[in-house]
């Protein structure tokens, strides 16, 4: 690579050579049965610096399993052999040695364009790099991909319209070119853009390709005539089986040597896909059945003569036996032998514990201010069910009807309104989403994101709580002082902030949100109907319900609290007027069955300690995943492929 | 006598048109045989000309923006027409304008004429296919295609008739392979998006309409199966059908398959013409297609201003330049080539050929298509639509199977809890504590159902949009088609907790309770798709749902007791409104009265249940608890109602007043001394299936 562009002025960056030889991947039976399906089968190639690679073949060839064991992010039910060599050893392609760029874009939605690759560059830019140089690289990698127009403009979301497709698309490799990966993958870029906006994308790709000396590999569906005019390398894939490597220029005339011209009025890619795309001769098939019109046109295409699983079969023989087979085979064995270019690559995130933490919580809370859906219309909706809850309990009083009115009130407020909880949902799965993303490709940690996410919900958990307590003390007027009045906030706060955590808990496990809405409020319903109200706790069924369920349920803790908050120190007017009047601590014995011996304040550490067990919790069950999930794997390619 | 009528319609058609095959397929003839008896004589086929066609669209700003210019263009039975063009360019609004279905904010000038005449463009006459393909997931595709026949196919119609239409439409949609698949949800795998596509054209054709609109009805498709449908739609079109379709980016073997290409840009005319001339068009003006190019790239590459942007930007942040320079649009930017394309289209004689054409086509006056969505009588529409949401309903998991178990796992729970409540002192609250729990968080999880009814909703607005049925139908389908599955639901989650509790022993105390239930959950289901019909977004509708519901549990009477709750607004009228209290009421009155209860220590005397009710929950006794439960009952027909005001209003109110405010805003505009003459316009109303006395009134008079 003597013949590097003269224009480059910064340190050479390190090269990357990509080998692979006889790579076969496998299915593997789960029932252990020899059944087995082949999804790779034994392809050879290479990936040079300054050349972009595509990857094409029909839906269903291998692209995208082609794409994965390179990237060396094969599922774990996928078994791969043969030979994978980078700069000539073997090693794993793993994250932080080369960036991969999903076909879904994964981002929040609230953030500009700036914030999101900002946020992303002081996540995993080494600590030492001071503000200034974090910015620089920030914007000079937003010039590189031609983000200029619209780096203040939000991403947008499912309530917000935001910047489009390609912009998205190309936010996203902006995100991973930022630690300036040698190696870059791709899988489908283009998929869902119009022409204009794919040709943006694969133009920069080419251009980031030649100027930074990148190795970067992408597959690609269905690229336009323009689109395939810029690809350098092409490696066509059909069943598993190589078709066609080598340069994307030599392509047509292979085609041609082989009987199948391209049509000088078309698109070579479509040529290429049209003829090994055995969906076609399905299409054939059935057309013929069903319209006799046209049997009698376009009878002169070859490809309407031969099916074309013949036609792919005798391609894939030729090319086996051609000249770029051969090219390609001297080529690998000569990069084989390269040494010496061991580069050490950058792993997953260099900035410290602290900095992900802060910059994290940051990033969080950002996105909370912004998403009305988050927190803000939950303010809302709280506020308003106050008003309702204080309007129809308005100054509730010391009569005898007071005393169930006040034990109702409490458990409505505690019971319902935590209950609303739910309509953050959505927002916290957008999140998930993104921390999912971002965990896979190793920028931080299970703890940090855990711990952030509990600092940034913090200031918005407690307005909520602050709201409710507020209107609902002032407009019942049961109590008039302020240790009252704070209990019951902190009493609401960690209600809601329970809550919080069950529905993160419930989101871990549940795939689909409206499964998890249904669980969270069978949830719910368990937890209101154990907690007391509905049934004292005394009289509830001993084996499971009493013990462990009523126990565990924040709800029995936190209403216990609440009644002696209430009626600890209050007395009220007897049933019958003349008779002596109520005691608050009678009526918690009586009617609740609540003994009075512990603190109300021990009752409230004992819900914030299964507050904090329950962040545990959702922690130990990301971390689970982790375990199962395949894409965590390490050595994925290393023990298997040798 | 028969074969003479189709002599008669194979001499309507134009002569010289070689493309038209010899005859019909054996499938239209069967139909076609069947209308000339009755209704039809003479031609059948459909030519639409449009002349000089202009679309304004007044902005929320007050702003007028054109979205056509003048196009001019013709439309032969026989032909398959493509409109193509970037992103923006005014394919869809064209589509819109030809099919009559423009949103109400669009104003139209200009000639459009069906046949040579100002027809409106009806829907048995012509079809538009959407580009969501909004299908019920749990049905297999024959079934899908089958209840659409039997929805809108004429009652005299022989069943055996229908079959065979259903069966010759699907060989004709390529869907015999697939016929028996279901086409799938989202927990459910069906058939591939190919295939939907080709569905939701099936269900269109059915009706064997004469003109065919399609909006992108290959975007999204993998090339084989974009492939298909462009041929299948070609097919059609040689059938003698007249078919249009804006098709986004083709791929070179679909675009061969054109018959006639309107290219636009900027909602002006770039080409109108042969689709193989326009190769030979853009090298005329000066754009040649290098070679191993697909031409309709090329096009596109011409006219869509996007690449000017992106050339721009990537001029500014790349050090390096483009490195083919040979190309002409190198040199000058796309909209520079797009004005000299449409200049030179102007004086081409592309442009001449296709007015005279259309002149000449309109002098020729043909018959009047006929009307109407729907030939199936109102009795049939509801039959249909009940049978075929009962089939939804039980094959699809979320709608009431998942709920069924959650509900039989929550009365397990709460019948535990309360298990064997008896007739202590403590039982008195217990069982007001039980009533109010099953009756409040227990009708809550109905909320469950509510994404697949929202499912529901949308096939509904497809298929209410293109006329298949009423309102009327659709709502009376699904009640009678959810009552045995509400039965079945309440009636055992009823019974496991009547029994584990043991309420009020008594068969009519116990047939109170379960019919008290149903009547509950059926006024929840009721009011959530009033809600449905209002709120588009599922998120906000369970919310909102879930607040009026709790709402409503507050004001029940349980929570606060009914003589305690405000009286202005919280008692009156709130408490009832709320289904909670009703049910309350009578459910305590049910279980309550003529028991007998343990006093607060053992010597004390009994207390009967009658004095509980009076004096502690405070319910009115002197009304019957079936009074309560009939109040329940009646509430159940009023949310329908509401739900059934709603769609009427959105479906006519809403665009009325749309359109009114639009043109209140030209007026104004005008009055100011704008230069638009458009003010005097009746928006076309979007063409939602209103009866042809209301909506005349839009289509001829825009038609100038």
């Amino acid at each position: 690579m003597g013949d590097m562009a003269p224009e480059v002025e910064q340190a050479q960056p390190p090269a990357a050579f990509l080998v692979w030889e006889d790579l076969t991947a496998t299915v593997k039976n789960l029932r252990g049965r020899k059944s087995s399906r082949k999804l790779l089968q034994g392809l050879s190639g290479c990936a040079l610096p300054g050349r972009l690679l595509a990857i094409m073949g029909p839906s269903g060839s291998g692209k995208s399993t082609l794409l994965d064991s390179l990237a060396g992010r094969l599922g774990r039910n996928v078994g791969l052999s043969g030979r994978l060599l980078l700069n000539g050893q073997r090693r794993r392609t793993d994250y932080g040695v080369a960036a991969y760029v999903r076909q879904e874009n994964v981002l929040l939605g609230t953030l500009t364009v700036r914030e999101t690759i900002t946020y992303s560059a002081h996540l995993r830019l080494p600590s030492s790099m001071t503000k200034m140089e974090v910015a620089g690289v920030v914007e000079a990698t937003i010039e590189e991909m031609g983000l200029e127009d619209c780096s203040d403009r939000v991403v947008g979301n499912w309530h917000r319209r935001g910047i489009s497709g390609g912009e998205k698309k190309r936010l996203c490799i902006a995100l991973e070119i930022l630690t300036k990966p040698p190696l870059l993958f791709l899988d489908e870029p283009t998929s869902g853009l119009d022409s204009a906006a794919a040709f943006f994308i694969i133009q920069m790709l080419r251009q980031m390709t030649r100027d930074g000396n990148k190795t970067v590999i992408s597959s690609i569906h269905q690229p336009s005539s323009e689109v395939f005019a810029l690809f350098d390398d092409l490696f066509l894939l059909s069943g598993g089986e190589v078709v066609y490597f080598g340069d994307a220029k030599l392509a047509p005339k292979f085609f041609e040597e082989a009987g199948l011209p391209c049509p000088i009025k078309n698109n070579p890619a479509d040529h290429f896909l049209r003829c090994i795309n055995s969906d076609f001769d399905h299409v054939n098939a059935t057309l013929k059945g069903s319209i006799k019109h046209l049997s009698s046109e376009s009878s002169s295409d070859p490809l309407l003569r031969l099916g074309t699983a013949e036609i792919k079969a005798m391609l894939i023989d030729r090319f086996k036996s051609s000249e770029y087979a051969l090219m390609t085979k001297r080529k690998i064995s000569e990069l084989s032998k390269i040494e010496g270019f061991t580069v050490e690559f950058l792993t997953g995130s260099q900035a410290s514990w602290w900095k992900q933490l802060k910059v994290l919580t940051r990033r969080s809370f950002t996105n909370m201010c912004r998403d009305i859906g988050y927190y803000w219309l939950r303010i809302i909706i709280y506020i308003v069910v106050s008003l309702c809850v204080g309007s129809i309990y308005f100054d509730v009083g010391n009569s005898y009807n007071a005393i169930w009115a006040r034990a109702s009130c409490g458990a409505f407020i505690s019971g319902f309104m935590t209950f609303m909880s739910i309509g953050g949902f959505p927002s916290f799965i957008e999140e998930v989403v993104v921390f999912y993303h971002e965990r896979q490709n190793g920028h931080y940690g299970v703890a940090v994101y855990t711990i952030s996410n509990f600092l940034s919900a913090f200031p918005f958990l407690v307005a909520v709580s602050m709201a409710t307590t507020s209107i609902t003390y002032f407009m019942l007027k049961a109590h008039r002082d302020f240790a009252h009045y704070a209990y019951f906030a902190i009493s609401i706060y960690t209600g809601v902030a329970v809550v919080e955590s069950i529905m993160m808990v419930v989101a871990s496990l549940v795939p689909n949100f409206l499964m998890g809405i249904i669980a969270g409020a069978g949830i719910m319903g368990i937890i209101m109907m154990t907690a007391g109200f509905f049934r004292p706790v005394r009289d509830l069924p001993k084996p499971v319900w009493l013990y462990p369920i009523a126990y565990i349920n924040y709800a029995t803790w936190l209403l216990e609290g609440n009644y002696k908050n209430d009626f600890i120190g209050s007395s009220f007017n007897p049933l019958v007027a003349g008779d002596s009047k109520v005691a608050g601590e009678f009526v918690l014995e009586d009617t609740f069955g609540v003994t009075s011996t512990r603190s109300k304040w021990a009752d409230l550490l004992i819900a914030a300690m299964l507050l904090v067990m329950y962040r545990i919790l959702f922690f130990l069950i990301l971390k689970l995943k982790e375990v199962v999930s395949p894409l965590f794997r390490k050595a994925a390619v290393d023990t298997k492929a040798l | 006598m028969k074969s003479a009528v189709m002599a008669e319609i194979e001499a309507g058609k134009p002569a010289g048109n070689g493309l038209v095959s010899s005859s019909l397929s054996p499938l239209s003839e069967t139909l076609w045989r069947e209308k000339t008896n009755t209704e039809l004589l003479g031609d059948v086929s459909a030519r639409l000309t449009w002349k000089d066609l202009t679309v304004t669209v007044a902005l929320g700003s007050g702003e007028t923006q054109q979205v056509l210019e003048g196009l001019t263009g013709y439309a032969e039975p026989g032909s398959f027409t493509a409109l193509m063009g970037p992103s923006g360019s005014g394919k869809s609004t064209l589509l819109d304008a030809l099919s009559n279905r423009l949103a109400s904010n669009a104003f139209l000038s200009g000639v459009v004429l069906l046949n040579g005449r100002k027809t409106k463009l009806s829907f048995g006459g012509a079809a538009y296919v959407t580009q969501d393909d909004n299908l019920i997931g749990t049905l297999t595709v024959r079934e899908t295609i089958m209840y659409s026949a039997r929805l809108r196919l004429p009652d005299k119609m022989e069943k055996e008739e229908k079959r065979a239409l259903v069966e010759g439409t699907i060989v004709e949609m390529g869907l015999q392979d697939c016929a028996d698949t279901v086409i799938g949800n989202w927990h459910l795998r069906g058939i591939s998006g190919g295939e939907k596509r080709r569905v939701s054209i099936a269900i269109e054709i059915i009706m064997r309409p004469r003109l065919l609109f399609l909006d992108e009805p290959t975007s999204g498709l993998d090339s084989a199966s974009a492939f298909f449908v462009t041929q299948t739609l070609r097919g059609l079109s040689r059938d003698g059908r007249t078919v249009i379709a804006s098709i986004h980016q083709p791929s070179s073997e679909v675009f061969e398959l054109f018959d006639q290409l309107y290219l636009l840009s900027g909602g002006k005319t770039v080409y109108f013409g042969k689709a193989s001339g326009a190769y030979e068009f853009f090298a005329e003006a000066g754009f040649p297609c290098p070679s191993l190019r697909n031409p309709s790239d090329h096009f596109l590459r011409c006219i869509n201003s996007d690449f000017d942007k992106v050339k721009a930007t990537l001029k500014g942040s790349m050090k390096t330049r483009f490195e083919r320079s040979d190309d002409p649009l190198e040199k000058i930017t796309t909209s520079e080539a797009t004005r000299r394309l449409i200049e030179y289209y102007r004086r081409s004689q592309y442009y001449y050929t296709a007015k005279e054409k259309v002149d000449s086509i309109s002098k020729f006056k043909g018959t009047v298509l006929d009307s109407g969505g729907s030939h199936a009588s109102f009795f049939m529409q509801s039959y249909v639509l009940t049978k075929r949401s009962f089939i939804n309903m039980s094959r699809d998991f979320g709608y009431y199977w998942l709920r069924l178990v959650i509900y039989l796992v929550v009365t397990v729970c709460i019948g535990t809890i309360y298990l064997n409540v008896g007739t202590r002192y403590s039982s008195i609250l217990a069982r007001g504590a039980c009533a109010s729990f099953v009756f409040g968080f227990v009708t809550f999880m109905s909320i469950g159902g509510f994404p697949s009814f929202v499912e529901d909703m949308k096939v509904f607005q497809r298929e209410r949009l293109n006329g298949h049925y009423g309102v009327v139908a659709f709502v009376i389908g699904n009640t009678l088609s959810a009552t045995p599955f509400l039965i079945l639901i309440t009636f055992l989650s009823g019974t496991i907790c009547y029994f584990m509790v043991r309420l009020h022993p008594g068969f009519l105390h116990y047939l109170f309770f379960v019919l008290c239930l149903y009547a509950s959950v059926t006024v929840v289901e009721s009011l959530m798709m009033a809600i449905a019909s209002v709120v588009p977004n599922f998120l906000m509708g369970i919310i909102i749902g879930a607040g009026i519901q709790g709402i409503f549990m507050l004001v029940s009477g349980y929570f606060r007791l009914p003589k305690d709750i405000p009286k202005p607004f919280w008692r009156y009228p709130m408490s009832y409104i709320s289904f909670h209290y009703w049910a309350l009421q009578g459910q305590y009155q049910n279980d309550l009265a003529g028991l007998l209860f343990d006093g607060p220590s053992p010597y004390d005397l009994k207390i009967p249940g009658d004095y509980i009710l009076r004096d502690v929950f405070q319910i009115d006794v002197h009304r019957s608890k079936w009074w309560d439960l009939s109040v329940l009952l009646s509430m159940i027909v009023i949310y329908r109602i509401i739900f059934f005001v709603m769609i009427k209003v959105s479906e006519d109110l809403t665009p009325w007043i749309r359109g009114y405010l639009a043109r209140r805003r030209l007026q104004h505009k005008k009055s100011l001394g704008g230069p638009t003459e458009l003010a005097n316009r009746t928006p076309s109303l979007r063409a939602y299936a209103a009866p042809p006395k209301s909506s005349s009134s839009s289509s001829s008079d825009i038609i100038v």
